[in-house]
């Protein structure tokens, strides 16, 4: 099954159907759902990127060369999709349409995959992705709990279409939705779909996206903009970064749908200069797409024009900050304006701006396809559809997974997750980057939406999910996540340039162990005003990571201040460094380490640290090659 | 906004501009891939962070003399220019190493003790963040979230991301690099004769 040769001629309206019903099979049997006709077998290698860090290119070149060593080169196709979203187990390559996953696979992996599975028709069991089910099953490939509790929207196509084969997305649907509003649908409808469907903006805000769609339609104004936010400043984020990757038409489709509705003929990608692979593939689906009359003038004999340029930031977190990003699109510092007015009356060159983040602009067409109602059944009261996160930090499974709104965190920890590794205890789940805050573990049952995050002093945010355990000291962390926030604000308006600069000072002086008890209700009040008083959502939000941790654990806090002791054992400055007589081999290289002559001993004899010259550095810990240096 | 990064970075500023600036001409080279840059996209100011990728990219650091010659051709004042480059903290006025160390310190990598990374490359090459090697080979820095945190803790080095890092991969890696230049030097020494 060849993907349709370079489109050299714009394709027509008919061209597409025939494209769609030509491909249609073999990509529902990759997606492993039902197909009319047997398809083609497939194999289809993860070139995400964590995998292609893993070397899955090289596992891709591998399997081609087997294949044509076996004679099965013209029967095998080898496919390089994007992120399949189990980043751990990568690299992952699927025998398509079995629905046989194998995972952590290297080149020799790739020569049995060929020899015994293909050639012999046997499952190559060591290799297999497979998990053991509470009642002792082996559950395989798409049973797996990471798969099965997810309900893929925006992330459709990621793990199933080659990402650099226009005609892959075109025949999963790929524009029909963008045909639908240029030829069925008024601007109205898709708008009213919008309302009716209860999309909410998920870069962070989940402003609905319908109510803005309408600002900009109705803003006066002969030129307009649509401008998609790829920024993901956030730590610990990368759903917008594999979306882009994995299947940038899905972008570009809902965007010229926007431009359709508002009346933009022009608009911008902003991505981050850190996303290379991102930023190649969006370029080359939009070249794609202009060939194929799908970008351009007159799209598809609509008359409609509309085309979309890439703009690369250049690393500065406040930037995902719809004002500041816009600024930067403008060739400027991207310092925040105040709001209102909004970018949807006076955005872009002063000109009404429809911004979204990536992850709402792929939504967009299963919504006008399958319907606002469907959208709606799924999720919350006030919450509807899906949301991507990225799970990652002291979790089993890291990647990339897309659950209903409304499940809890405990499902996606415990079953999606696979739980905490090392015989460690879950702690707590940071939400939302550094503006969010975090979950304990004692609410992880509740049913995770934008209110309910809420209400628990977090936020939703972009979707970075990053699960602590218990040897994370949370004052640390708030410590960590302030750091950033000095680093990034942009100074313009001083609670914020000041203010997170005091905080951190406090908390700096807490994990040091030199706090006062006042202190912690300096920190409190401090953030407060903050909060209050700051000019764009860096500020507004930079106190949560503090106050959120302060009101989940503050026996932590009240432990570095009035016992000048850190439960997690992070803290190094509240740490006492003892030498394991049993286990030191004599080395002396902590005595070497040590910069302050607190350890001595006799080459291969048992070393001690004198308690009155040790300076808590931790040196020592990070040098002993036997382990015997304990910090408690 | 000051941070250790930062003040070694300026320190390193000191240091380097006494030998890489010595006046303020630009290489005719340079000034061709500028005006071909904005030949081949009109417009106006909004080309500015483009045009300074662009030569970045090729220069792989952006001297004061090229960021005026930049400023008088998009017609804005040099200090406007400078404002941007300042700002934004991929752009750098410093040379960086052949190889440039990226370690992430993002929140993944941050739970996966990324620290132990800095500390290894500290141990290994002497280097801390914001600094260059003398021999210009590694340069290191710090950066939020490379996008990689399936991997963490992760560093970049050039454009290749390398996860799961422990202390010995780390060290390992920068002796490959280190092995691998002085082998080329050899030969390209070889070479010369
Ligand atoms: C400090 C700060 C950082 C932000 N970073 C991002 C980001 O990285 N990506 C994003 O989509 N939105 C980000 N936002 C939210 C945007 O300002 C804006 O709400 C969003 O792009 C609107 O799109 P949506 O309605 O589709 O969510 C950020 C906001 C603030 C205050
Ligand atoms: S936190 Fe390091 S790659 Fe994301």
């Amino acid at each position: 099954m060849s993907e349709i040769a370079p489109v050299a001629a714009p394709l027509d309206r008919r061209a597409l159907a025939e494209l769609r019903v030509r491909l249609a099979d073999g990509l529902h049997a990759r997606a492993g759902e039902a197909t009319a006709k047997a398809a083609p077998r497939e194999l289809l290698v993860c070139a995400g990127g964590a995998c292609i860090s893993c070397h899955s290119i090289a596992v891709a070149d591998e399997l081609e060369s087997a294949l044509a060593a076996g004679g099965l080169a013209g029967e095998v196709r080898v496919v390089r999709v994007g992120c399949m979203g189990l980043c751990e187990a990568g690299p992952l390559v699927v025998v398509s349409p079995d629905g046989v996953y194998y995972q952590k696979v290297d080149r020799e992996g790739a020569r049995r995959i060929v020899a015994e599975h293909l050639g012999a028709g046997r499952v190559v069991r060591d290799l297999e992705l497979a998990w053991d089910s509470p009642d002792g099953r082996r559950l395989t490939g798409r049973e797996v709990p990471f798969f099965a509790q997810q309900v893929k929207i925006a992330l459709r196509n990621c793990g199933v279409i080659d990402p650099a084969a226009i005609g892959e997305y075109v025949a999963r649907d790929g524009y029909l939705a963008l045909e639908k509003a240029l030829f069925e649908l008024s601007a109205d409808d898709v708008v009213a779909a919008l309302k009716e469907s209860g999309l909410r903006g998920r870069g962070g805000a989940g402003f609905p996206s319908g109510m803005k769609w309408q600002f900009v339609r109705e803003a006066p104004g002969d030129e307009k903009f649509a401008v998609c936010n790829g920024d993901e400043g956030d730590p610990g984020a990368f759903m917008d970064r594999s979306l882009l990757e994995g299947d940038p038409h899905s972008v570009i489709e809902g965007m010229t749908i926007a431009g359709r509705v508002t009346g933009a003929h022009r608009g911008f990608v902003y991505v981050r200069a850190e996303y290379p692979l991102a930023i190649e593939r969006l370029d080359n689906a939009l070249a794609a797409a202009r060939a194929a009359g799908l970008l351009g003038e007159d799209i598809l004999g609509s008359g409609f024009a509309f085309d979309i340029e890439i703009r690369i930031g250049a690393g500065a977190f406040v930037c995902g900050e719809e004002t500041a990003l816009l600024r930067s699109i403008e060739g400027k510092r991207g310092t925040p304006q105040p709001r209102p007015p909004f970018p949807a009356q006076h955005g872009l060159w002063g000109k009404p701006t429809l911004i979204n983040n990536v992850e709402t602009w792929a939504s967009v067409s299963p919504i006008l396809l399958r319907g606002a109602k469907w959208f709606a059944a799924i999720g919350t009261g006030r919450s509807k559809g899906t949301k991507v996160f990225a799970l990652a930090g002291a979790i089993r499974n890291t990647g990339l997974v897309e659950v209903p709104m409304g499940i809890s965190l405990r499902t996606i920890v415990e079953e999606i997750g696979g739980g905490i590794p090392n015989q460690r205890r879950f702690k707590a789940a940071q939400s939302g980057g550094p503006s969010g805050g975090c979950i304990p573990a004692a609410a992880a049952d509740v049913a995770i939406d934008y209110e309910s995050l809420q209400e628990l002093g977090s936020i939703m945010g972009s979707g970075g999910l990053i699960i602590l355990d218990d040897h994370t000291c949370m004052v640390e962390l708030a410590r960590f996540f302030l750091e950033f926030l000095v680093e990034e604000s942009c100074g313009k308006c001083p609670p914020c340039r000041i203010g997170t600069r005091v905080m951190l000072n406090l908390l700096e002086r807490i994990t040091k162990g030199e706090a006062v008890p006042e202190d912690l209700d300096t920190l409190e009040a401090l953030g407060r005003h903050i909060q209050r008083t700051s000019l764009c959502g860096l500020g507004q939000t930079a106190p949560n990571a503090v106050l959120s941790t302060l009101r989940h654990f503050r026996a932590e806090y009240d432990a570095h201040v009035l016992e000048g002791r850190c439960p997690a054992g992070q803290c190094k400055a509240l740490l006492t460094y003892t030498i394991a007589a049993e286990s030191c081999s004599g080395c002396a290289l902590c005595a070497k380490a040590c910069p302050s002559g607190a350890i001595t001993g006799e080459i291969k004899h048992v070393h001690t640290i004198a308690q009155d010259l040790c300076i808590h550095c931790g040196a020592c810990l990070s040098v002993c090659p036997t382990d015997a240096v304990e910090a408690v | 906004m000051s941070t250790g990064n930062e003040l070694a970075r300026d320190a390193a500023t000191v240091e380097t501009h006494a030998v890489d600036q010595p006046d303020d001409s630009v290489s005719p080279a340079t000034l061709a891939l500028i005006d071909a840059y904005l030949g081949d996209h009109p417009g106006g100011a909004e080309r500015l962070i483009p045009v300074l990728h662009r030569v970045q990219e090729e220069l792989g650091y952006l001297p004061h003399p090229v960021i005026k010659a930049i400023a008088e051709r998009l017609g804005i004042s040099p200090i406007q220019a400078y404002g941007v480059v300042s700002f934004y903290h991929f752009f750098t006025t410093v040379p960086r190493g052949r190889y440039q160390l990226k370690v992430c310190m993002g929140t993944a990598c941050f739970v996966r003790n990324a620290n132990s990374v800095l500390e290894s490359i500290r141990d290994t090459i002497g280097l801390e963040v914001g600094g260059v090697t003398k021999d210009r080979l590694f340069s290191l820095e710090q950066v939020r979230c490379l996008g990689a945190c399936g991997l963490a803790p992760a560093m970049m080095v050039n454009s290749e991301v390398h996860g799961h890092l422990t202390r010995t991969a780390v060290r390992k890696l920068l002796q490959g690099l280190r092995a691998k230049a002085r082998q080329k030097r050899a030969a390209g020494e070889a070479d010369g004769e």
